[in-house]
């Protein structure tokens, strides 16, 4: 994709989102001069790089949009519900043609038709309040018709003595002009003409509002020719024209359906998920780098200098003293400079919260729930990854929260809480870690139809659930298989329930939550890391490789006698300290030769795996390390038994197991 | 050119294109007195034909071609549709 383009996504996003804020703001509060004024200058900027493009559609509406809020900053008009639906409906258009350009680089197909609808929309909510959806007649009354008939002046009706009339009703899209038509010269082509009557499809704007590119016609017309003759005029626009044959003086019967109004296309599909590839870094964060890396010169220069002393014959004890001192200096810069750069990747929450209250107040919408949404901790940093993961599953969250947890206003008057529900998204920093809360005061979880639900989908046997303590109970919303697809709707998801969304949160190394009290609410919760973290890993060498196993799963290492090593069946077990502990070969594991050497004791990694404790015999320990695991991508992705890899410092990379996975 | 300002007449000639549309309107914006002369129009694009219809100027003469003489003129002159409001500029 061209790179103007590239830019003018990650632009045009932005602005996107920062009008979308200050419409929201507006509707809260309709005099706020500073929100009309920032939503303005977004729409402006919008539409001026736009204009560099072809996407003329998107420039029409942003153009319209900019025409309404300019109104409405000058003082003409008034902010209100309609004003903001209409604008937000604009915006909301917007960002999902950018989504498409992102994906195809143009605009769909369908946009040409849409910007118009969409301008003129925005433009009737500027001219006449009133007038702005003009119902349509439908077009199967058929009154006009007869008016035709009555109207039908034309040289000769009897033109058509022998035959049926057909009556025509062409009413051209606003955008026809664009496409190269030209209805009327189509109405002449029209065979055997008896009767034109012109009027327009919308009430005409005061005349120095008309566009003159826009066309607003409705040509009816009567016509001595067949059916089929007619037809095969407007074969081009079947969309936009009605026939009708009219038997002579007897009822007309319905020739062709109009369909109409490209319905309300995709939906908000593209607008989670996609995000961009690009990051934008403070500049201040930049210069932290640049002054590092400067460091590191000077400790490299200082390297060199060393270098050249120990060659000139200095004193060993001082070459080495010398040595650990620079190795101490390029230490701790090493750190920093890790350290700024995932600082570079730290991100706040609010890249992803403020997308949120828009989301909510449409699915409120949609389900006629009042709801008051608020957020806390737009500020809170992690990396990137973690921020942008957090979008998908948050937003099920909040529309589950709307959808599920607030109660119809009657149950809440009748429960004495105010009428609308409160949902609040909370971030907060604790410790290295990040947790984030959707809570909300609706109806909260019964654990017992939770457990009755569970029963009959056999999420867990009834003995289970019986033993199981309330807020046990809860925890299964997250089970998988507990959400079915018949209770998908559109608002509560696409398809994914409560443990994609634990699995989405548990994959970038979180965990989810449920807290829940009957009546009064509801909250879930994650918590997540900070940063991707170092792993500390502990090498091992199997054969002549070097395998890593994270050490958080490691409780020891022993070097037990082989006499000590008892056959159990097909199986070997061993005693430490009392206690027999089953043993595996990591070679048996990783499928490898077993290398036959009759040492004096076997190396066992005493590792626990679930709640029990396994030796995992290895020939050579090696050296304990902090690395930054790098997941496993691409067609090493499902690979069993591997939870990543890192680089060694020498070059080779280094395989860190999973080795609970391993034993299976 | 198929449009053109003659003293206080706009005189459509010939094909009438959907660009003359944006002439014509203007003329039609700054003075709405002005009359149309659609005599030697051989055709009015639908866009034209719009801005004639939302506003209404004085027409004059309707004779060469056929089609506007027999259909689009009468068209225009009778289009008086009960829903259309009128606008004050």
């Amino acid at each position: 994709m061209d790179d103007l383009l590239q830019h003018f996504i990650v632009e045009a996003r932005e602005l996107i989102q920062q009008a979308a804020d200050d419409l929201m703001a507006l509707e809260s509060d309709p005099t706020s001069g500073p929100h009309v004024d920032s939503a303005f200058r977004a729409v402006h900027t919008l539409k001026g790089s736009v204009g560099l493009f072809d996407l003329a559609p998107m420039g029409l509406a942003l153009h319209a949009a900019e025409d309404l809020l300019g109104g409405l900053r000058e003082g003409r008009g008034t902010v209100d519900g309609d004003v903001v639906d209409t604008l937000l409906e604009c915006i909301g258009q917007t960002e999902r043609w950018v989504s498409a350009i992102e994906q195809t680089g143009q605009l769909p197909a369908d946009a040409a038709e849409e910007g118009y609808r969409l301008a003129r929309a925005l433009r009737s909510q500027f001219e006449q309040r009133p007038a702005s959806t003009t119902a349509e007649v439908p077009e199967a009354d058929l009154p006009w018709i007869e008016e035709l008939m009555a109207s039908s002046h034309g040289p000769d009706v009897s033109k058509a003595e022998n035959g049926a009339l057909v009556a025509l009703r062409y009413t051209p899209r606003p955008d026809c002009f664009f496409a190269g038509d030209d209805p009327i010269a189509l109405l002449r082509s029209v065979p055997k003409l008896l009767a034109v009557r012109l009027s327009n499809r919308d009430p005409w704007p005061p005349a120095a509002k008309i566009d003159p590119f826009s066309c607003n016609l409705r040509i009816e017309a009567l016509s001595g020719a067949g059916l089929d003759a007619v037809k095969a005029v407007f074969r081009f626009v079947p969309d936009q024209v009605v026939l009708h044959e009219v038997a002579r003086a007897t009822a007309p019967h319905s020739g062709e359906a109009s369909p109409d109004e490209g319905s309300a296309g995709p939906s908000a599909g593209a607008a989670g998920g996609a995000s961009s590839r690009m990051l934008r870094v403070d500049a201040a964060r930049i210069d932290r780098l640049a002054d590092l890396v400067g460091e590191m010169v000077v400790a490299k220069n200082a390297l060199a200098h060393l270098a050249g002393q120990a060659g000139e014959g200095m004193h060993r004890k001082d070459v080495a003293q010398c040595l650990a001192a620079s190795q101490a200096v390029i230490d701790r810069l090493v750190a920093e400079m890790h350290r700024a750069v995932m600082d570079v990747r730290m991100m706040p929450m609010r890249d992803i919260f403020r997308r949120f209250p828009r989301a909510v107040r449409d699915t409120a919408g949609q389900l006629g729930k009042a709801i008051e949404f608020s957020m806390d901790g737009e500020d809170v940093e992690a990396d990137k990854s973690v921020v942008e993961g957090l979008f998908e599953p948050l937003l099920h969250v909040l529309r589950n929260a709307v959808a599920h947890g607030a109660e119809p206003e009657s149950v809440r008057l009748d429960a004495g809480k105010p009428i609308k529900t409160k949902i609040m998204l909370r971030a907060r920093r604790e410790g290295d870690r990040v947790a984030v809360e959707v809570e909300d005061d609706g109806r909260g979880i019964d654990p017992d139809a939770i457990r009755q639900v569970a029963r009959e989908r056999g999420v867990a046997s009834g003995d289970q659930l019986e033993r199981m303590s309330n807020a046990e109970a809860m925890e299964l919303i997250f089970a998988p298989g507990f959400s079915t697809a018949s209770e998908v709707t559109d608002l509560s998801g696409r398809g994914v329930g409560m443990d994609a969304v634990r699995s989405a949160v548990e994959k970038l190394g979180g965990q989810a939550s449920v807290t829940s009290r009957q009546g009064q609410g509801t909250t879930i919760r994650f918590s997540l890391p900070l940063t991707i973290v170092m792993t500390r890993v502990m090498a091992v060498r199997v054969g002549r490789e070097l395998y890593g196993i994270p050490l958080d799963g490691v409780v020891e290492t022993a070097v037990v006698p082989t006499t000590r090593i008892l056959p159990v069946r097909d199986a070997e077990a061993f005693v430490l300290r009392d206690r027999t502990l089953p043993l595996v070969r990591l070679a048996d594991l990783l499928e490898i030769p077993r290398s036959e050497e009759p040492g004096p004791g076997m190396k066992v990694v005493v590792m626990s795996v679930g709640d029990e404790m396994v030796g995992v015999a290895v020939d050579q320990f090696a050296e304990r390390m902090d690395v930054l695991m790098r997941p496993m991508t691409g067609i090493l992705a499902g690979m069993p038994g591997v939870v990543g890899t890192t680089l060694l410092g020498d070059g080779r990379v280094l395989m860190i197991l999973d080795v609970p996975e391993l034993i299976g | 050119m198929t449009v053109r300002l003659d003293g206080n007449i706009i005189v459509l000639e010939g094909q009438c294109r959907v660009e003359d549309a944006e002439p014509l309107l203007g003329w039609l914006q700054a003075d709405e007195g002005r009359t149309v002369d659609l005599t030697d129009a051989e055709h009015l694009h639908a866009a034209v034909l719009q801005v004639l219809l939302a506003l209404k100027p004085p027409l004059r003469g309707a004779g060469k071609d056929a089609f506007i003489r027999d259909w689009i003129a009468p068209a225009l002159t009778n289009a008086r549709p009960p829903d259309m409001v009128p606008q004050g500029g």
